[in-house]
């Protein structure tokens, strides 16, 4: 059973306010028509409040024109500017499906923890996995790996491409791993062999956290991560399995995407309750 | 509606530890104990008051034991030590008073960290500890004469701290007590997941744990009329509000008193628990059947029931502990299952794997792999709640489904 996207002309809004980075997503009649990210700051409430206003104000819209705002991520516990919230799995799962229908596998990267999403044909979750209270291969220990090998986080994918030798880093421990890379750098090992080895780590343990829900194309990689090529390239090595790549989408979008997707099921979802309600009490 | 006996067993589990030090001057020997394969039948047929320990969701103590005993066993564990380390320091102002009002300690080694926590009570806080011995071959006859034996060496220890022979008409009469507790445990469970609304999974669960304290004759007797109620009320109809809550089903680790941690968080988030399989829950009343006052006959009643994961077994197709599991989700109507572990509880932890696989894909599976602390409190929030709306969208489908 798979929800229709109603063309009623009515604009809803997904926020996903995540430990890096908020992002929010403006849809209508199943069409992106605006986005934003923002920085999360110390208060989540308003970082998701700004990236709410910039997202409306890109299409040049009001907070009025908005029918229904979905918040999700770990600040959607602090949203009082949402009509409703759900959590960054469920948007992830409904994201990934309502940009490809065929994805059944998700891994998303986002700042303070990775998961891994089975979906079935209708983008219903068959499974999920979390890595457990770990920064590993998060973007948080991505900023870390950048300040120590003095590189900007945006580099660190195209310089691990051009890694000439491989080294072995066993640790993707955040605490562990500044150590092991410290001693790596006062050994003289070239930073584009660090990190891409520091890549494979993450790539290997992520290989872990999916083995729990089973890969099975098609298969999406999510979050600020998805944004490494260099580490997008060791997952595909290390899986064995090419990612399908939707053009013109912003992977870090997908949470807050599919938080606007369900937010203009809210209305359609409502009345399909009030019919089941319906059928029950006739029963 | 709260249930009128669930209110008078409240009140006498806090009036229990009073009643304990009174019993205690005049000279009667309290045994607490850990892990439910130590049998009651035994105790209070030696004539020995058992409460039964283990509390948990305390971090501070968890980090007292840390001090006696190493950081790699799990937090129920740590915590129990560090009970007794605090209890050893400032007696009488013991957080537990079940610690505090115990004069003998009895532990049944089904777990080998257990064990440790024995050893480490007897060494750094001079209690007198007992050791009930249990077979890792618990499906053998070889497991069945080591564990015979060592319950005949357990009743021969016991009958020497009391100075009372077990009797076999001692024994007929607490066989028959506590097969009359379980009977009625058994269809306490069957009545909150039949209706909810007159009592609640968490009541359940309480009035278990109020039996690791009360006298077990004054226990009895509350459960009787406790189960009147449930079934008077049962026969009611139901209040409309508590339909639609998704139902889960807890399985896993220990969930000791003082630790709501889980159980807070899927009730905050509107779902509802319908049955466990944990060793403070019903498991320990499940199967088990003591067939004639004898010794022996309690040795192979007890092993012989559904046992605690700690206990290897290979093969998956004759676990009474997965069978039970599949049986009871199945009887529950639960539309999922949460299986708990602990950091450190080896057993569950691995397990929780096997669990899944053998339940299948049909049955929505949920590991949350926890400790005290609350810092992955709400890291476990968003993973039940995104458990939750798993189900809920496959149960919206099912009936939009069911209307079209």
């Amino acid at each position: 059973m798979t929800y229709q996207i109603e063309t009623t002309g009515e604009t809803f809004v997904g926020v996903d306010v995540g430990s890096q980075t908020a992002k929010s997503v403006v849809l209508r009649d199943g069409e992106i028509i605006g986005h934003a990210l923002v920085p999360t700051g110390p208060k989540p409430e308003e970082s998701g409040a700004e990236v709410l206003s910039r997202a409306i104000a890109s299409p040049s819209l009001n907070r009025e024109d908005v029918a229904f705002v979905v918040a999700t991520g770990y600040g959607r516990v602090a949203a009082p500017w949402a009509d409703t919230t759900v959590t960054e799995i469920t948007c992830h799962a409904t994201g990934a499906h309502f940009i490809n229908p065929r994805t059944r596998t998700v891994i998303d990267i986002g700042g303070q923890d990775c998961k891994a999403i089975g979906l079935d044909e209708d983008g219903h979750i068959l499974d999920f996995a979390l890595n457990d209270k770990c920064a590993a291969g998060t973007g948080r220990f991505m900023e870390l790996m950048s300040r120590l090998l003095g590189v900007p986080l945006e580099g660190l994918g195209a310089l691990s491409l051009e890694a000439d030798e491989q080294i072995a880093i066993s640790s993707t421990c955040i605490v562990f791993a500044e150590s092991e890379v410290i001693s790596l750098l006062a050994r003289g090992e070239k930073p584009q062999n660090i990190i891409a080895a520091v890549h494979h780590a993450i790539a290997r343990r992520i290989a872990g956290l999916l083995h729990r829900v089973g890969l099975q194309q098609d298969f999406l990689f999510s979050g600020g991560g998805a944004k490494n090529i260099g580490l997008v390239a060791a997952l595909q090595e290390v899986l064995g399995a090419e990612f399908v790549w939707v053009p013109d989408r912003d992977p870090q979008l997908l949470g807050a995407l599919g938080a606007a997707v369900l937010a203009s099921r809210a209305s359609a979802k409502s009345k399909a309750e009030a019919r089941a309600a319906l059928a029950g009490a006739a029963r | 509606m709260t249930l009128p006996t669930l209110q008078r067993i409240a009140d006498a589990v806090a009036a229990r530890p009073a009643e304990l030090a009174a019993l205690r001057e005049e000279g009667t020997l309290v045994a607490g104990y850990f892990c439910c394969n130590i049998p009651e039948e035994l105790v209070l047929a030696a004539g020995l008051v058992p409460v039964r320990l283990g509390r948990g969701g305390d971090d501070g103590l968890v980090e007292v034991g840390g001090r006696y005993i190493s950081h790699q066993n799990c937090p129920f564990v740590r915590q129990n030590v560090g009970a007794f380390a605090t209890e050893a320091a400032t007696p009488g102002e013991a957080s537990d008073p079940w610690v505090a009002n115990t004069d003998v300690v009895l532990a049944a080694a089904t777990c080998p960290q257990m064990f440790r926590l024995a050893e480490v009570i007897e060494h750094f806080f001079h209690r007198r500890v007992e050791i009930l011995g249990v077979p890792r071959n618990f499906t053998s006859d070889n497991g069945h004469a080591y564990f015979r034996a060592e319950m005949a060496d357990l009743a021969t220890r016991l009958a020497k701290i009391t100075g009372n022979a077990i009797t076999s008409e001692r024994l007929g009469e607490t066989v028959a007590l506590l097969a009359g507790i379980r009977t009625s445990i058994k269809a306490l469970y069957r009545a909150q997941a039949q209706r909810p609304d007159v009592l609640s999974w968490r009541q359940t669960f309480e009035t278990v744990r109020a039996g690791f304290y009360l006298d077990r004759w004054r226990y009895a007797a509350l459960l009787e009329d406790l189960l009147a109620e449930a079934e008077a009320a049962v026969a009611t109809p139901a209040s409309a509000d508590d339909d639609g809550r998704v139902r889960l089903f807890v399985s896993g680790t220990v969930i000791a008193p003082g630790d709501t941690k889980i159980v807070d968080l899927i009730e905050g988030l509107g779902a509802r628990v319908v049955g466990d399989d944990l060793c403070t829950g019903l498991r320990p009343f499940l199967r088990l059947e003591v067939a004639e006052p004898s010794i022996d006959a309690v040795a192979d009643a007890y092993l012989d029931r559904v046992q605690c994961a700690a206990l290897p077994h290979l093969s998956l197709e004759d676990d009474r502990r997965l069978a039970n599991i599949e049986e009871s989700y199945g009887a529950t109507g639960a539309e999922g299952v949460l299986y708990h572990s602990l950091r450190y509880c080896d057993p569950f932890a691995f397990k929780a794997n096997e669990t899944k696989r053998f339940l299948g894909k049909g049955v929505p599976f949920l590991e949350i792999h926890t400790e005290y602390a609350s810092s992955d409190t709400e890291g476990i929030r968003t993973r039940i709640n995104a458990f939750i709306e798993m189900i809920e969208a496959a149960r919206t489908d099912k009936e939009i489904q069911q209307v079209a």
